[in-house]
């Protein structure tokens, strides 16, 4: 077993929270979407790549693929377009996830920053080679935006993890 | 402590599945399958039915919050806000009442008319209230989901209106709901008539200066056309009903070097409400065919 020098010796995860933050993510997706701002991070993406760095034998691209669909048929857009999108995530996150946890938190989110660039560029390419129009270039913040979002995925996905091993009364989480 | 409270077991030595590759090569040319099909050969219609039952009823909990607590705030809003809506509502009947007493006498008028001329009597459409659901998301098109499906018979190409004008049209039924189309979508196109000089048109949607409208296409420069004339369904598409209030001409551009000009219109349609009208397409009512003379 080796470890980082400092890294919190974390629980086992367990597969229901796993389930649970993929549906929040879904769902809260479905909220942003009724925003209509073209600017919005696409949280399943981070949550997708997040689970592929992390649990990597547990979230693979098979999931990626039916919450790609999930998502196509949700924001109506071209069936597989997300889910390409999403597949290719996970399969970048599975070749970087031995190495990527190695690193602070500042210089993980400049490693994943191209991936989630590549991922909406990815997107836009389809939808502009099937004959759509550029919807606009906040589009652009988009991947800023989700790597900005990483912390916060590391704080709460990881948190459950987190909690002591052997709760008593004075520690109860 | 025990050690399966640590996360840090080594990968399984045997059953590790198919390589990272294999796996991304296979689910991307699944995508690149379901994309090439959804595009061109229009295939993945009944995954996209068979998966939006599932998704819809998990969109239509997560808007409860939010629709209850606008009917709260409504239920909530001051008497006197609700007395001026009355009144704006009475007034406005009562200037429509003289036009409504005399529509069924012209009605009447109408039909004996076009029976003496022996033209084909024009059709009433049947009719459903829809309400919009909400908008959807994708940033690439213009299109709204409505809570009527083919289970209350809607139907693909269903003309849709609300008290302004012609919205859309239906371009995808589920079970459960139905995808419209807005005019002002850059594939959506409509059959015009200028109310003033008669003249047939096609539109399409198109976006002006960061604001969506509507094109008058292959309009050449010398036509007759001008800024404030109104649109309407022609009705000769066998979709729409004649008749139906469509745009507004609010832009015009002629070049010389085209010999098309650019006219731009704004959808009468207000979609400010959350009901809508779906329309039974002309041509698919009942007795609409074969009496063409």
């Amino acid at each position: 077993m080796i470890m980082e020098r400092g890294q919190a010796l974390l629980l086992p995860v367990s597969p229901l929270f796993i389930i649970v933050s993929l549906v929040g993510a879904v769902v809260l997706s479905m909220l942003l979407g009724l925003a209509q701002a073209l600017w919005l991070p696409d949280v399943l993406a981070v949550c997708i790549f997040f689970w592929g760095i992390h649990q990597p034998r547990r979230v693979g691209m098979a999931i990626a693929f039916i919450l790609g669909l999930w998502m196509d048929v949700q924001q109506s857009s071209l069936m597989g377009q997300h889910a390409l999108c999403y597949v290719l995530l996970n399969y970048f996150a599975y070749n970087m996830h031995r190495r990527l946890l190695w690193f602070p938190i500042k210089e993980q989110m400049i490693q994943i920053l191209p991936f989630f660039i590549l991922a909406d560029a990815l997107g836009l390419l389809i939808r502009m080679s099937t004959g759509d129009d550029f919807p606009g270039w906040s589009l652009l913040l988009v991947p800023f935006l989700e790597t900005m979002l990483w912390p916060a995925a590391n704080f709460i996905l990881l948190a459950p993890q987190r909690r002591a091993h052997d709760p008593d009364a004075n520690r109860p989480l | 402590m025990a050690l399966d409270s640590l996360d840090r077991s080594p990968p399984p030595f045997f059953r590790v599945g198919f390589a990272p590759l294999t796996k991304l090569i296979f689910f991307g040319t699944l995508s690149l399958v379901l994309m090439y099909g959804d595009k061109q050969l229009q295939f993945t219609q009944p995954i996209r039915a068979g998966l939006s039952t599932l998704v819809m009823p998990v969109q239509w909990l997560v808007l409860q919050p939010g629709q209850a607590m606008s009917y709260i705030g409504k239920h909530f809003q001051t008497l006197a806000q609700a007395q001026q809506e009355l009144e704006t509502a009475q007034r406005k009947a009562l200037s429509q009442s003289a036009s409504s007493q005399q529509v069924a006498q012209l009605q009447i008028e109408n039909q004996s008319l076009r029976q003496l001329m022996g033209l084909q009597n024009k059709l009433a459409s049947a009719s459903q209230v829809a309400e919009v659901l909400f908008d959807v998301p994708d940033p690439y098109n213009q299109r709204i989901v409505i809570d009527k499906g083919s289970f209350k018979d809607v139907v693909l190409g269903s003309p849709v209106i609300d008290a302004g004008g012609v919205v859309g049209q239906v371009t995808r039924v589920y079970p459960l709901s139905a995808e419209v189309t807005l005019l002002t979508d850059r594939d959506q196109s409509i059959p015009v008539l200028n109310s003033r000089t008669g003249a047939r048109n096609i539109t399409s949607g198109d976006i002006l200066m960061g604001v969506p409208s509507i094109e008058l296409k292959f309009v050449p420069a010398s036509a007759d056309v001008k800024e404030g004339d109104l649109l309407t369904t022609s009705g000769i598409d066998g979709v729409y009903p004649a008749g139906l209030m469509v745009g507004r001409i609010s832009h015009i551009e002629r070049r010389v070097d085209i010999s098309f000009a650019r006219i731009h219109a704004v959808p009468l349609a207000e979609l400010k409400g959350r009901h809508i009208l779906v329309l039974q397409p002309t041509g698919a009512q009942p007795g609409a065919k074969g009496k063409t003379p």
